[in-house]
């Protein structure tokens, strides 16, 4: 599904070159649950935001379902994030002008889905995460956790077939974070959503069957077999 | 999706209810000024435009050729209309009138019912060109007899009660003449240059006193219009008719050409032969004006939503990362611009209609609030343009963020952003320092004219027109009026100190021949000097007591240097036939625009038109009283009617007056809207630098400390202000005070005072909000982040 080749990606400052990612080579097939790991600095944002398009490398080959993704124009980049990515944010990024029910049913409108086959998808998305009592509330009203469920929601409604996750789970205590983990399993092994997650918890790895450790901006273990839990 | 953006403008508008409030009210009092101005504007357009055949109607007006340069008459010469029309293939109708302006007031009755109504004479095709429709009567037949009337719907039913049957019927004129009415027109429309509210035929006034000397090629007499065939060549025509003027006399200094007549109330001002202008540079004038106060508010709203855009950034991030463009950005947010504007278009309406009525007496018009659809059509489009001005800026530098910019880092200002938006400040202040400073050049200039020695005392005298038994008993009214309590002098002349003159070439020893100089004529009674209060500094002025004064002559300083005669009194002008008496000292008879021109005075007891009352200083009211039952008495069929000069003189500034109101109301809220905005980022500014201002006052910092700290950045925009300004405002108010003869020169200090209004205003509004942010509790501020 994803081919990156020789990928790196560094700034220039005055006469020195500082490399956030180096010569980074990962084949990702469709299906993988896969946790990008190490310690702060080494590269893994980026990575992730390279993978979800928000980043461009400064070398290399990054190719989707075989596109050449650093040949992509911004507009195809964008119809990717429309109908291929999705996203959850360690800070949610809820709006928090918008209601649960508004902030689930934002992504349906730039893919202009009609508004009656709108209603019955976020109905839908609503019901399967128990969320329908609070559909009308604001972001504010709701705990951490149910900030992060509406964020899953919302990066799933589209039906993205990648979903990208920073650090899903750094804002929440254990047991919020074990319902996300959840929803991810779920996700993954019923709906065959491929995800890449970056965390810095262990346990959290633990839920993807493969673990990608950064360090210095370089893969320094690749883990092909699935982990024993 | 547009459900969706509507609901995140409201939700916006909720969050933050204060910048909402600045940009509504900003942007709605531009919009009323806008408004305002267009209704203003749309009424000068159409102007004189209702006749069907506007575009076809010419005016002849001539250029005489003065040894001071060329003046510019709006009338011809007597016979014209008829020999136009006679032999002008190319001219369907013309016709010759004596204009309301000149004709006046009279009195009309029918029976007992008796009541002065504005006229005109006019003569047979007047009808046929102008759009005043007869209602009742036949437009060929209605003027063709000497002893016709043609009466407006308006007089019709006031002198008959109705307008069924009156065809026919006998109107007497001032008493002594009958006249029959031949048509009854519709009432003549508001924007209508030419008001009247019945029509003689100028016939009739062959026999009627001033008039009868109109009949030479000579002299200025009638305006004349003409209708021009459909497809004439006017340039063509144009020359003929200069030619024909030419070839009736070599030496005359008159050219006639022609003018079309609608276009003349805002292209009417001649100078030197060449349209300069007219009233079309008040339409600009105020269309600019109002521009700007709407530009004003724009840069609010700009300035506002770039300064707050870290409060949507999140929100475009998001919408980036799922998958929405650049362009629906920018329609968003334009799309917000101009639903803000629409609001504030519905608030401008009713601030509109609220101000009509005074906008209205400003400008002397009767302008309506008409919700119909031409008014839909420009207030939408000047809602989407003021949307997409106010927009543009901010939905551009909003839209460009890219989504991991926003999502992963802080976005701390810009210093191109903050450049922008110190620079919109500063020009936002450079047109409010040049409104205050106009403002205040044109009202020390007015109150500079109204102050003016004018070289008689024109406060405390009372006019007082000559009609009914005063006609014909004038001396007995004056000497009796002279005994009057509170009466000090009365004399009368034929000429009111403003408008219209009488003037003319005269002849004196060793006069150049080619010299034309036009001297200002006024026909005098004895006493008319003293009574008036002018100065004389040689001779004596008209009195009985010296026999040979019929034949005496007045001239002021200034005719004499023209003339160039030394030792004037004693000698003789006009072959003799007038000796000079006296020399008055200049007074000023013209607006303030003009130079003192050369003036004399002869007597003329047999055609004054006009008594010229002197009332004692702080008596007026009873001196007053007993003039007017006085009169009553003496007059009775003629209500009293009188007028104190000055408010005759006033009149004459009229537009500077009305320039004077606007400019002061536009400057208010100019700098008005500019703190506005000021007030909305001095707030942001304070709310965003809390916890600086925390750790300030932690580290000893005093609340004068914070205050000056946080209004030194915008007091120095509005110094940049003052500096960009003022050599404009300098250069522009020189170039308008150029056009007054009798002028104040700039002073630095109204300069001065201009910038530092400003300074001070600017400061209060900063000031408010950094001394709130100021004396917050630090501990709390610190809290927050």
């Amino acid at each position: 599904m994803i081919r990156l080749r020789n990928i790196d990606k560094y700034v220039d400052k005055k006469f020195q070159r500082t490399f956030i990612l180096k010569n980074i080579d990962l084949d990702i097939s469709e299906g993988e649950f896969i946790t990008i790991m190490g310690p702060s600095g080494a590269g893994k944002s980026t990575l992730l935001n390279i993978l979800g398009f928000l980043d461009e490398p400064s070398e290399g080959e990054h190719y989707f379902l075989n596109e050449p993704v650093h040949q992509l124009s911004e507009k195809k980049k964008s119809q990717y994030h429309r109908s291929h990515i999705g996203f959850v944010f360690q800070a949610y990024h809820l709006l928090d002008e918008l209601t649960v029910y508004e902030n689930i049913e934002m992504p349906l409108l730039y893919r202009k889905v009609k508004t009656k086959e709108r209603k019955a998808m976020v109905a839908d998305m609503l019901d399967r995460f128990n969320m329908v009592a609070k559909k009308d509330l604001f972001p504010s009203q709701l705990s951490g956790g149910q900030q992060q469920v509406v964020g899953v929601a919302r990066a799933i409604i589209g039906g993205p077939r990648l979903l990208l996750a920073d650090e899903p789970t750094g804002n929440l205590h254990s047991e919020q974070s074990q319902q996300i983990m959840e929803l991810f399993k779920r996700l993954n092994e019923n709906d065959g959503v491929t995800i890449i997650q970056v965390t810095h918890s262990d346990e959290m790895a633990s839920y993807s069957n493969r673990i990608i450790n950064l360090r210095d901006g370089t893969i320094v273990r690749k883990n092909p077999y699935r982990l024993i839990q | 999706m547009i459900k969706h953006y509507l609901i995140l403008f409201l939700r916006n508008i909720k969050k933050d209810k204060s910048t909402f409030l600045i940009n509504l009210l900003g942007l709605s009092t531009g919009l009323a000024c806008v408004l305002l101005i267009y209704l203003w504007v749309n009424e000068e357009l159409v102007m004189d435009k209702f006749h069907k055949n506007h575009d076809r109607i010419y005016q002849v007006i001539e250029h005489l050729d003065f040894s001071d340069g060329i003046q510019t008459y709006l009338e011809t010469s007597g016979p014209m209309a008829e020999f136009l029309a006679e032999e002008m293939p190319e001219v369907e109708y013309a016709t010759s009138t004596i204009p309301p302006e000149w004709f006046g007031e009279h009195l009309l009755s029918v029976g007992n019912n008796t009541l002065k109504a504005v006229g005109q004479l006019v003569s047979k095709d007047y009808f046929k060109i102008f759009s005043y429709e007869l209602i009742r009567g036949d437009k060929t037949e209605a003027m063709t007899d000497p002893n016709s009337i043609v009466l407006s719907r308006k007089l019709a039913n006031s002198l008959f009660g109705s307008i069924e049957n009156v065809i026919g019927k006998l109107v007497e004129f001032e008493q002594n003449r009958q006249f029959r009415v031949s048509g009854i027109f519709e009432n003549v429309p508001s924007h209508s240059t030419v008001q009247f509210d019945f029509a003689l035929s100028t016939e009739a006034s062959k026999e009627i006193p001033p008039w009868t000397s109109l009949q030479t090629w000579n002299s200025s007499g009638p305006k004349v219009y003409i209708l021009v065939k459909e497809g004439a060549n006017i340039p063509n025509l144009t020359t003929k008719i200069e030619k024909v003027r030419k070839n009736r006399d070599e030496n005359t200094i008159r050219t006639a050409t022609l003018a079309p007549f609608a276009q003349l109330y805002l292209h009417g001002k001649y100078e030197n032969g060449k349209l300069t202008g007219g009233r079309i540079q008040y339409v600009k004038l105020f269309s600019v004006i109002a521009m700007i106060i709407l530009i004003i508010a724009c840069i609010n709203f700009m300035n506002l939503s770039t300064a707050r855009a870290s409060q949507r950034l999140q929100e475009i991030g998001v919408k980036k990362a799922i998958g929405a463009q650049r362009n629906s950005f920018i329609f968003q947010f334009i799309n917000e611009s101009v639903l803000m504007a629409f609001v504030a278009l519905i608030l401008a309406t009713v601030l509109v209609w609220l101000f009509l009525p005074r906008f209205n007496t400003i400008v002397d018009k009767q302008l309506t609030l008409t919700l119909d659809m031409p008014f839909y059509i420009t207030a939408t489009s000047i809602v989407i343009l003021t949307g997409i001005l106010a927009g543009i800026y901010p939905a551009l530098y909003l839209s460009k963020f890219n989504a991991l910019t926003i999502l992963r880092e802080k976005i701390r200002s810009t210093s191109s952003e903050s450049w922008t938006r110190k620079g919109l400040v500063v020009i936002q202040f450079s047109l409010s320092i040049l409104f205050i400073i106009s403002v205040v050049v044109v009202y020390k200039q007015i109150e500079f004219i109204q102050n003016q020695n004018m070289g008689y005392e024109q406060d405390q005298i009372v006019k007082v027109n000559i009609e009914g038994t005063l006609k014909d008993r004038l001396q007995t009214f004056i000497s009796e009026a002279k005994k009057l309590p509170g009466i000090e002098n009365a004399s009368s002349t034929t000429h009111t100190m403003v408008g219209q003159n009488w003037s003319g070439t005269l002849d004196w020893e060793g006069k150049d021949p080619k010299n034309n100089t036009q001297f200002q004529i006024f026909g005098v009674d004895y006493g008319y000097i003293e009574t008036m209060g002018m100065e004389i500094i040689a001779g004596h002025g008209f009195s009985r007591e010296f026999g040979a004064d019929s034949a005496g002559i007045i001239f002021n300083e200034t005719a004499i240097r023209t003339m160039g005669i030394e030792d004037p009194i004693g000698k003789t002008v006009e072959n003799g036939r007038a000796k000079i008496i006296g020399i008055v000292k200049d007074f000023h008879f013209k607006s303030l625009h003009d130079n003192a021109e050369p003036i004399f005075m002869v007597l003329m007891p047999e055609a004054v038109k006009y008594v010229m009352v002197r009332i004692e200083a702080g008596k007026e009211r009873d001196a007053l009283e007993a003039l007017r039952t006085f009169y009553e008495d003496f007059n009775p069929d003629y209500p009293f009617e009188f007028e104190f000069l000055n408010e005759n003189f006033q009149a004459q500034y009229a537009s500077e007056q009305r320039v004077a109101t606007l400019s002061r109301y536009f400057a208010g809220l100019a700098i008005l809207i500019s703190c506005l905005g000021l007030f909305g980022l001095a707030a942001h500014t304070a709310r965003q630098r809390t916890k600086e201002i925390g750790i300030r006052k932690v580290l000893g910092a005093s609340v004068g400390n914070v205050v000056a700290l946080l209004s030194k950045d915008f007091i120095r925009l509005v110094l940049i202000a003052i500096v960009i300004a003022t050599p404009i405002a300098w250069y522009a108010m020189n170039r308008w005070l150029q056009g007054f003869a009798y002028r104040i020169d700039l002073q630095w200090w109204i300069l001065a005072a201009a910038g530092l209004v400003a300074v001070v205003i600017a400061m209060i509004t900063v000031s408010g909000q950094s001394l709130r942010a100021a004396m917050a509790d630090p501990v709390k501020s610190l809290r927050t982040e």
